[in-house]
């Protein structure tokens, strides 16, 4: 439990630069007009970044960015805003009377953008482009002013168009739900279910520590001497650890929603599908008891099979993105990863916390994890039956 | 071959990763309704030939029948019949006497009133009744004993296998289980098969004995004929005489 504390403590710095309101901006402004106040309005409503304005000169601004306290930097160049008002003049006034010969700036205006170097090149081409976006509806706007300006003084009779400066085609940008790859859950996300999962499955060891001493200590043999099926004893003992698993699951969840939160951290979104949540803890649990089962029939002693259980399952836990999310796995990994039971469950566990998905969707998760558990059970009860019978 | 309720044919079992044979070609009768006693000295393989009279095992050659089943290949047919004490103390240390009795009761499907009144009535007779909501780990060894011996009785088996039922207890102790076993055998017609290091105590309570050593059948028989064939005037001197005096594991 400890562990959850410091684990996603620890990682929610992490997880919140890539996911939350964080990327520190560095903003010069050396117009100080129109282009400026709009674009610095932009971003700061843009609530990506943390805005932070500062008069100072380009180099400076540069050695910031490089340093490493902002993550980039927007420099407003001296009188754009003035410039880009007489081009935007001088090219409608050009469209309405051809053959006059105003003057006409052909320098170009440019805003400059420095990024600290560790960015990736997907950020920048993102940020770019929206900043791209922002200037070019600035400009649109001017062009509209001076169109309508210039519509007046030609026909007075005309009404004023009122543009506003609403884009007419706007993209949404968001998470796409149902691919993986793309989904970043918070760290509570994250943590209580993968968490959850290592717990569920450390189950093994007093499971397998239970199932070899009662074949030390005589009590497997007497219960094998009974008329009674032997997989009906191994059914009741994997059921109550399967509840002991509940109620921890129980308790994980308590953790993440009403504990965590005390600390600072986000609360764990549960969904609200209850019964598939239930349905994934219970899958999960099976295949946790499975797997104990199964190790505490073939280990020779506790010591052996304490030991396999843990290794193993530090082993699946790491590969099942228990430490490292799965979503920030090269794609080799990810695949490694599909074969881990706690990667299944973990990924069932997102299903319903974060991507909302039903039953159904989960679907293929919880069959592997079922599966798992009648394979182990079934691999354990034969492999007992074999030793006795060969 | 009437009355003959255990029937074992030559039965041999090598463990793996072990050269001798722990069990090696035997072949013995039991009677019904008799008090069988297999002796021999530690590691002669007593509790394997019972590990596999009870289906636990299945021999490398040989059979055996318990009341003319097949004991592997009509194993839950012999599982009804018989009752075990298996040699450890196999009882949840944390539950009570009666919590385990209850428990292992249920596992032998015998309805609830019905057990309750079993149990109670074994408690009386061994002298537990006091104890009975006691957990199994405050109890002395002559105690969990009784209570191992208990469990095995429950369903009324026609037969039943005990693996040293009276190891490493006191007089008193081992008194009341050998009586309550003699008035069981008597008024049930239960058929016990035993084993033991208490000569004197086998000598007096099996009507048929057997010794065996190192995984080999020495001597079988009636008790008293046991006696007279080997010109002997007590099973130890029987049993000494054919074992030697060395140690054996
Ligand atoms: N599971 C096992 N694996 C390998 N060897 C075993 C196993 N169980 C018993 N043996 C060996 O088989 C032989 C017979 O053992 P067994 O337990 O049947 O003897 P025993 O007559 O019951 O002895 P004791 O009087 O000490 O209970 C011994 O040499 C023992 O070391
Ligand atoms: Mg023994």
């Amino acid at each position: 439990m400890a562990l959850v504390f410091i684990v996603t403590l620890v990682q929610d710095s992490t997880f919140k630069s890539v996911n939350e309101t964080s990327v520190p901006l560095l903003f010069v402004d050396n117009d100080k007009d129109s282009l400026s106040f709009q674009l610095e309005n932009s971003l700061t409503q843009a609530h990506f970044f943390t805005t932070s304005k500062k008069n100072i000169s380009v180099d400076e601004a540069k050695q910031l960015v490089a340093t490493g306290k902002f993550l980039m930097a927007v420099i407003v160049p001296e009188n754009i805003s003035k410039k880009l008002r007489n081009k935007a003049k001088a090219k409608i006034s050009k469209a309405f009377n051809p053959n006059d010969s105003i003057i006409n700036d052909d320098s170009e205006l440019q805003l400059q953008l420095f990024f600290d170097p560790i960015t990736k090149q997907s950020f920048k081409v993102t940020i770019s482009s929206a900043i791209d976006k922002i200037v070019s509806g600035i400009e649109m706007q001017s062009l509209t002013k001076e169109l309508s300006q210039q519509l007046k003084q030609n026909f007075p009779n005309a009404k004023p168009i009122a543009f506003d400066s609403k884009p007419l085609v706007t993209t949404i940008q968001q998470y796409a739900s149902t691919n993986e790859t793309s989904l970043v859950p918070n760290s509570v996300q994250h943590n209580v279910p993968a968490w959850t999962m290592f717990a569920m499955f450390f189950i093994c060891i007093p499971l397998s520590a239970n199932i070899i001493r009662e074949r030390d200590d005589g009590s497997a043999f007497r219960l094998l001497t009974m008329s009674g099926s032997y997989l009906n004893v191994l059914m009741g003992k994997i059921l109550i650890y399967l509840l002991v698993n509940l109620i921890q699951f129980v308790l994980m969840l308590c953790v993440g929603i009403y504990f965590l939160p005390m600390l600072g951290l986000p609360q764990l979104q549960i969904g609200n599908n209850f019964f598939t949540l239930l349905v994934v803890a219970l899958s999960s649990g099976l295949a946790a008891c499975g797997f104990g089962l199964l190790v505490g029939t073939i280990a020779g002693s506790v010591d052996q099979a304490a030991l396999f259980g843990a290794v193993s399952i530090v082993i699946l836990a790491a590969l099942g993105g228990v430490w490292i999310p799965t979503f920030v796995m090269p794609e080799f990994m990810r695949k490694i990863s599909s074969i881990s039971p706690l990667n299944w469950g973990l990924e069932a566990f997102y299903g319903v916390f974060v991507r909302g998905l039903s039953l159904g969707g989960i679907f293929i998760y919880l069959l592997k994890l079922k599966l798992f558990f009648v394979a182990c059970v079934s691999g354990a009860f034969y492999y007992q039956v074999y030793r006795r019978m060969r | 071959m009437e009355n003959q309720f255990v029937e074992i044919q030559n039965i041999s079992k090598l463990y793996k990763g072990s050269l001798v044979p722990a069990v090696n070609n035997i072949s013995l009768q039991i009677k019904k309704q008799s008090v069988f006693g297999l002796l021999g000295p530690n590691g002669a393989g007593k509790t394997t030939l019972i590990s596999m009279l009870c289906g636990l095992f299945k021999p490398d050659s040989g059979k055996i029948f318990v009341d003319g089943f097949n004991t592997i290949s009509e194993s839950k047919k012999t599982k009804q019949i018989i009752g075990v004490v298996p040699q450890e103390i196999a009882l949840y240390a944390k539950l009570t006497a009666w919590e385990n009795l209850m428990f292992l009761g249920q596992m032998y499907g015998i309805e609830s009133v019905e057990l309750k009144k079993r149990i109670n009535e074994h408690l009386q007779i061994l002298g537990l009744e006091e104890n009975k909501n006691q957990q199994i780990r405050t109890f002395s060894g002559g105690m969990k004993r009784r209570i191992n011996l208990i469990a095995g009785l429950l369903h009324h088996p026609k037969l039943l296998i005990l693996d040293e039922p009276t190891v490493g207890i006191d007089v008193q102790s081992k008194t009341a289980i050998i009586n309550h076993l003699k008035k069981i055998n008597k008024e049930q017609g239960t058929t016990i098969f035993y084993t033991s290091h208490h000569l004197d105590e086998a000598q007096d309570f099996c009507t048929h004995i057997a010794i065996i050593d190192e995984g080999k059948l020495i001597t079988e028989g009636e008790t008293n004929e046991v006696i007279k064939k080997n010109n002997c005037k007590t099973i130890e001197e029987v049993y000494l005489n054919i074992t030697g005096q060395k140690f054996r594991d």
